[in-house]
């Protein structure tokens, strides 16, 4: 899986690809931690170029979400695409998790408009 | 340190050593293959989703019920983790000896051989310190009752608690209602935990119809 990470005043956007699988999972975490620990504003994960999320992969937002909590960092998901969109609604991440429709909308919710 | 599926057996042990009936019971049983299910994904054995279980390796974790579901989940076609647990949840009943032994070899539990009117045989698991439990009911207590968001590890824990209804053994009816909408939220967050809850809906739905099949 390909990540791409994008640092602004307002949040760091991480952007995965791909499909997030047993596989990809301990990598994402791995770096999303790594992100964390360097104390953004605020952590957005883009979903729009993610079109597959696992039971292994599910945890790596639940893990993220919860140390970016402990932290004190607003943790947003974005982007969904609908394969996605349709885990994260079954598993009821949607409820536990703060949730727009693009990048766009959440720095806008941040309290900074995309540029 | 205990898996999953000790801890869900802890879970069902009574103060005085019995297990709890509802260990026997239908939900009890899905939840154990549940953990089973649990256990190879997280060794990295299985993965899931929505539509199937997905076997990524057959080598044996090194525990006899657990490697038993793997062995039968990679013998099997794909299907998802609901069917998975109804057709393994036969199997409980050996999955949740097993553990109960594997406590017993390890200090955790005592095991005793006492007989009920002097003929029926019956079997308790005193705790020898109880530390385990206490620490799996501690873990599930303080997600329902904190805002944090849990660990993956107690979320499945309090889903596959809740499904398999061993909360009834430390939480009072009238707790457990007050704790209802943080026991939905976070108990299904986890796919396998929601499979287990879909493959007991399901077959509820299914004896339901079965009754209701001759009136209508």
């Amino acid at each position: 899986m390909n990540v791409t990470f994008e640092t602004a005043t307002a949040a760091t956007v991480a952007r995965p690809q791909g499909r997030l699988d047993f596989g990809a999972a301990a990598g994402l975490q791995q770096q999303l931690e790594e992100v964390i620990a360097q104390k953004p504003a605020a952590l957005v994960v883009d979903c729009a170029q993610l079109e597959y999320v696992s039971s292994a992969g599910l945890r790596v937002f639940l893990v993220a979400a919860r140390a970016a909590k402990a932290a004190n960092i607003p943790f947003i998901a974005c982007g969904l695409q609908a394969s996605v969109r349709e885990v994260f609604d079954v598993s009821g991440f949607t409820r536990i998790l703060e949730i727009h429709a693009d990048t766009a909308a959440a720095l806008t919710h941040l309290g900074t408009p995309a540029a | 340190m205990v898996n999953l599926i000790e801890e869900l057996v802890l879970l069902t042990i009574a103060d005085d050593g019995s297990v709890a009936f509802t260990a026997g019971g239908s939900g009890f049983r899905m939840s154990a293959i549940g953990a089973c299910l649990v256990e190879l994904n997280n060794a990295g054995r299985i993965d899931a989703d929505l539509d199937a279980v997905h076997v990524l390796s057959q080598e044996p974790v090194g525990n006899a019920a657990i490697d038993r579901v793997l062995a039968l989940v990679a013998a099997g076609p794909e299907k998802p983790v609901s069917q998975w647990v109804r057709q393994l949840a036969p199997l409980s009943g050996e999955i949740v000896r097993l553990a109960l032994g594997s406590l017993a070899q390890r200090g955790i539990l005592a095991q005793q051989e006492s007989r009920f009117l002097w003929v029926l045989k019956s079997r308790r698991y005193p705790l020898i310190d109880g530390a385990e439990q206490k620490e799996a009911k501690l873990r599930i207590l303080s997600t329902l009752l904190g805002n944090d968001l849990p660990t993956p590890h107690d979320t499945v824990l309090l889903g596959l608690a809740r499904v398999g209804g061993v909360l009834e053994g430390f939480l009072t009816t009238a707790e457990i209602a007050r704790l209802d909408d943080r026991i939905e939220q976070i108990g299904g967050i986890d796919l396998i935990a929601k499979g287990v809850e879909i493959a007991l809906r399901d077959e509820q739905e299914q004896i339901a119809r079965s009754f209701l099949a001759p009136i209508c």
